[in-house]
């Protein structure tokens, strides 16, 4: 019997010698086993053997991070089996979900209770746990990232314990919860704040930089969902925006219409990204934003352009009190670089990261950077609350790797 | 109904994206830019192949040209499945599934006075 499979429960399946591989290829390791638990029982069972045997567990979503938040020598978890609709309250647009079921799949379940998420990032091949754990987000002025609208968790503690928390009964929970990369527990379903399903209309753009820039403002006022891209060895931008049907969009008479389309919020505002790519994102204050990008800009002309061709995005994202969350207590800007994952990277990051942290930037949990403990402990105004609980949650570390423990300053 | 024209394969041996720009861009972006013809009356698929002086080929980098129609690409806007470095020479090799005629052009704008230089890629 592979490590880490405890006899008494048989509701689990679990293999041991398969490399993990994440989707862009940065993060490799071959755990020591790899099990999908059928139930939080299970779960738990796995949770408890592990700190009575001081190893590590991490949970692994679809792969998306490209930092080691799910590195772990021993045990590697997936929620596969935790999918799907649990229950839903449409009076309060609410919905429990597994939390290993992928955005893909949840947006049209979502919709056949006439529900839809308020947001999504740019891509919806994650887990609801995993994009709510790394505080991944979309675009737009008035939206917050997707952990905002966590209103409850059921989950297994450090110590085996199966737990439920609600904004109502514990909100100080629920925001040590919101972007917490498994740290606090293992996520088993999640209860979301939803809005009754609802249609966009998509309209892209190409303009130039300066003119984007100047009309910003603008921009971001006038659209539901705004972000652009920059792509460096054009110098120029795409607009991409979204609005209600009924609302009308402006005129740009600075830019090139190239792009419109229209249908329900999950099936227009993910985009399919299959060509791999590194990324360093960065989340500003959004009063900071412009200079920030000017300057990221002007470096990459002046250095980069021989070998960097990838686009940077830039996007807008509302405050929340996440604990954890990159967007904590301020309006942001997200400015991220990306290359291809077939080419080095290192150098261009590296050159990049001191201009987004010059700009008081935070960086996103689940892509590449280089702070961790006090650099980190530095950004975030309820760290030393977050850790506390967490020693609280977790007293045996089951949930601290190497890795997050690096990350964390608590090696 | 006119033929298709052209060849089914093509070559370019002397890319090399200047580094510098001047000017307005995109308008002025120094580039090499890949001119196809594609006056069939079916669909092409194109197959791109990059060779460099000290490493393996990279591609195919994939391009479609509809019927009867032209297409312009910047070889420095190519990404997938990875950019090609600017200020280092390059070869390309072009494979369609249909006759097409393909023209290669580099502006050279890393002076402001403007250099241009066209040819017909080498048909296979």
């Amino acid at each position: 019997m592979p490590f880490g499979c405890p006899r008494h429960v048989k509701i689990l399946r679990t293999h041991s010698t398969d490399e993990f591989i994440n989707w862009s290829g940065s993060v490799r390791f071959i755990p020591r086993s790899q099990v999908w638990p059928a139930s939080d029982e299970a779960v738990s069972v796995y949770v408890r053997d592990a700190a009575a045997r001081s190893r590590k567990i991490r949970v692994a979503g679809s792969g998306h991070s490209s930092s080691p938040l799910v590195e772990t020598p021993d045990i590697l978890m997936s929620m596969r089996d935790h999918h799907g609709l649990i229950d839903y309250d449409l009076s309060r647009s609410q919905a429990t979900v597994g939390a290993g079921t992928v955005l893909h799949d949840l947006g049209p379940i979502l919709h056949d209770i006439g529900l839809s998420m308020e947001n999504l990032g740019d891509v919806d091949t994650q887990t609801i746990a995993g994009v709510i754990s790394t505080g991944t987000h979309g675009s737009g002025r008035t939206l917050q990232n997707i952990s905002a609208t966590l209103v409850g968790v059921r989950a297994v503690t450090g110590t085996g314990e199966i737990v439920e928390w609600s904004v109502e009964q514990a909100p100080d929970l629920i925001d040590a919860a919101r972007v917490s990369m498994g740290l606090l527990g293992i996520f088993t379903a999640v209860r979301l704040q939803l809005q009754p399903r609802y249609q966009l209309r998509r309209r892209e753009y190409v303009a130039g930089t300066d003119d984007c820039l100047a009309h910003l403002d603008e921009l971001a006022d006038a659209h539901r969902n705004f972000d652009f891209y920059w792509y460096p060895r054009r110098d120029e931008v795409k607009l991409r925006t979204l609005n209600p049907p009924q609302t009308p969009f402006p005129e740009l008479p600075y830019a090139c219409h190239i792009h419109e389309e229209q249908g329900y919020s999950h099936e227009i505002i993910a985009q399919e990204r299959e060509l791999k790519f590194e990324e360093l994102e960065y989340f500003v204050p959004a009063e900071a934003g412009p200079a920030c990008f000017r300057e990221v800009r002007r470096r990459i002309l002046e250095r980069h352009r021989k070998h960097v061709a990838w686009r940077v995005l830039y996007r807008l994202i509302a405050r929340d009190e996440g604990f954890l969350s990159p967007v904590y207590g301020r309006d942001s800007v997200a400015i991220s670089v990306h290359q291809n994952a077939s080419l080095p990277y290192q150098d261009y990051f590296d050159d990049i990261e001191p201009i987004l942290r010059a700009h008081d930037g935070r960086p996103h949990w689940g892509k590449k950077h280089s702070l961790h403990g006090a650099a980190l402990a530095a950004l975030y105004p309820h760290w030393n609350d977050f850790m506390a609980l967490r020693r609280q949650l977790d007293p045996q570390n089951v949930f601290l790797t190497a890795p997050m423990a690096r990350l964390l300053g608590e090696e | 109904m006119l033929k298709a024209v052209g060849s089914k394969v093509w070559a370019i041996p002397g890319g090399h994206m200047p580094l510098r720009s001047s000017g307005a861009e995109p308008r002025d972006t120094s580039r090499d830019e890949l001119c196809v013809l594609n006056a069939g009356h079916f669909d092409v698929q194109l197959q791109i192949t990059i060779y460099y002086e000290d490493h393996e080929p990279v591609g195919p980098y994939l391009l479609k040209v509809a019927a009867q129609r032209v297409r312009h690409v910047r070889f420095n806007d190519l990404i997938d499945p990875q950019a090609l470095p600017l200020d280092t020479p390059y070869g390309a090799v072009i494979v369609a599934d249909h006759p097409v005629v393909v023209q290669f052009t580099r502006h050279d704008t890393s002076q402001a006075a403007n250099a241009i230089a066209t040819t017909l890629a080498f048909p296979g």
